[in-house]
């Protein structure tokens, strides 16, 4: 089960956690987006991130592995500490590069719109990052590489560039070349959105393979019905806060928060 | 043809002239060219002011004026300050040197908004998934952005170049020995300026053309990923 608490810092509770966030704020000039957030997600967790378009759920993401610099707040990625300084101006940075790019390559992202590298074939995307960045043999890495592309069945596109595969399929290699990294977490920002409503399915069953053999994994969705039947915790952003939080059946069956409530029957109709 | 014939030697000599030129003006113009894209683009205040600067200049300049100032202001003024400090005798700027630097430094500033418009044509989703990766900023030049820079980059550069071989041409007015310098002394001392001239107007045309098929190799090398309308 899932433990989402919003007061202990980075080494507090018995079990280490995969991933902890807190206290994470983030402002873009005046205008504060991300409001003082903390969650921890333990080995196994799916937590699904829900929220109105603008409630900052994608920003919170792109701040855990540091795609957008928060303004204050502490990230942990498997009890480390993302070390961070005040630069010029009073600005928050990352004190050590060398340090986020290493914490980052143990966390799994895949992006709405794919992202896939386009002038490199499916399995040269997959390989890359192992490769460049791990340091793995090729041959490994490629061994590796054909095990997850046939758990996410793509493995007889192995050979073709992104520009030749439908978004599903696009956000199946991404789902590959996040898991190539063997990450701790992976984090899921809007995966299925710019998909056509058809091949949505087909992303959506591979991450729940991925949630049953007990992949730690953050995902902000739209997808209600992946939020309330294969996540283990449900966390509700609003305006840069959590509004409500819990497990999802509960959550979806008797809602504390009247915003939530109010979510809901938007989108589930 | 005899004519042409007879002094094929001075042709010959002048057109590896011309070629040389060329290629080292091209490498400094990809070198410029690089680092001003880089300072255009950089969030470094003083790097992007200096490279608009740059490329303000050199492009709303003549080549042909540059080329006379560098070689003939420029020898001046080095020896002026050598004089002035002591710190080294007479220096004299070779023809090809002067001609080489100024061509380079001029299409350096075309290169720079070549270059400038294909790593923005990037889609930056690709660099950010380079990011999350994990990987520095050099792996993510070296793996991510220089193979789809140049494909982005090579209609303007193939033009940039091409423009550039001949650009080579005005150097001949400083007294570089190139193929229009020693086509022009063959043509003028036997008095068949019309032949000489139509010989090194077909030398740049081979040029040129063999330059297009190395450029067209460069495209289908880069082109790797790209569904082509005809079997998309």
């Amino acid at each position: 089960m899932s433990e989402v608490d919003g007061e202990s810092g980075g080494e507090s509770g018995s079990e280490q956690a995969a991933l902890e966030v807190v206290d994470l704020h983030k402002s873009f000039g005046n205008v504060e987006v991300i409001r003082g957030v903390s969650l921890s997600a333990h080995k196994g967790d799916v937590i699904s991130i829900l929220g109105a378009s603008g409630s900052g759920k994608s920003t919170f993401l792109r701040c855990i592995n540091l795609l957008e610099i928060p303004t204050a707040g502490d990230v942990y990625v498997a009890g480390e500490k993302i070390r961070m300084k005040n630069g010029k101006a009073g600005t928050y940075v990352p004190e050590d590069i060398h340090q986020v790019e290493r914490l980052r390559a143990r966390l799994g992202m895949v992006f709405q719109s794919f992202n896939l590298w386009s002038h490199m074939t499916v399995i040269e995307n997959v390989i890359e990052a192992p490769i460049h960045v791990l340091k793995i043999p090729r041959a490994q890495a490629i061994e590796e590489a054909e095990a997850l592309m046939h758990k996410v069945g793509i493995y007889d596109r192995k050979d073709y560039y992104p520009a030749q595969l439908s978004g599903g399929q696009q956000q199946r290699v991404a789902i590959a070349r996040g898991l190539a990294m063997n990450p701790e977490v992976m984090l899921f920002d809007e995966p299925t959105s710019a998909l056509d409503p058809e091949l949505v399915g087909e992303v959506l069953k591979v991450m729940r393979d991925l949630a049953e053999e007990g992949r730690t994994m953050l995902v902000v969705t739209h997808e209600m019905s992946f939020a309330r039947d294969v996540s283990s915790s449900v966390v509700f952003l609003h305006k840069g806060m959590i509004e409500e939080q819990g497990a999802p059946q509960q959550m979806f069956k008797d809602p504390n928060s009247d915003r939530f409530r109010q979510f809901l029957s938007r989108t589930m109709q | 043809m005899d004519l042409i014939l007879e002094y094929q030697a001075q042709l010959l000599s002048g057109t590896w002239v011309t070629i040389q030129l060329a290629l080292i003006s091209l490498v400094f113009a990809v070198m410029f060219g690089l680092l001003g894209a880089w300072a255009k683009l950089s969030k470094n205040f003083l790097a992007q002011k200096t490279a608009v600067a740059y490329t303000t200049i050199v492009r709303g300049v003549p080549d042909l004026v540059l080329i006379l100032l560098v070689f003939y202001g420029g020898q001046q003024m080095i020896n002026s300050f050598g004089a002035m400090t002591g710190l080294w005798g007479y220096v004299e700027i070779s023809q090809f040197a002067a001609g080489a630097g100024t061509i380079g430094v001029v299409f350096g500033g075309y290169m720079t908004e070549t270059f400038r418009g294909a790593i923005l044509a990037i889609p930056r989703g690709q660099i950010e998934a380079g990011i999350a990766c994990g990987m520095n900023r050099l792996t993510i030049f070296r793996r991510v952005i220089w193979p789809q820079m140049v494909r982005y980059a090579l209609p303007g550069f193939s033009n940039n170049w091409l423009v550039q071989i001949k650009s080579t041409a005005l150097v001949s007015v400083i007294g570089l020995q190139d193929v229009v310098y020693n086509g022009f002394v063959a043509g003028r001392s036997t008095r068949q300026l019309f032949t000489f001239m139509f010989a090194v107007l077909m030398i740049y045309l081979v040029l040129t053309a063999i330059s297009d098929l190395g450029l067209r190799w460069l495209d289908r090398r880069y082109s790797k990923g790209i569904v082509r309308s005809d079997n998309g």
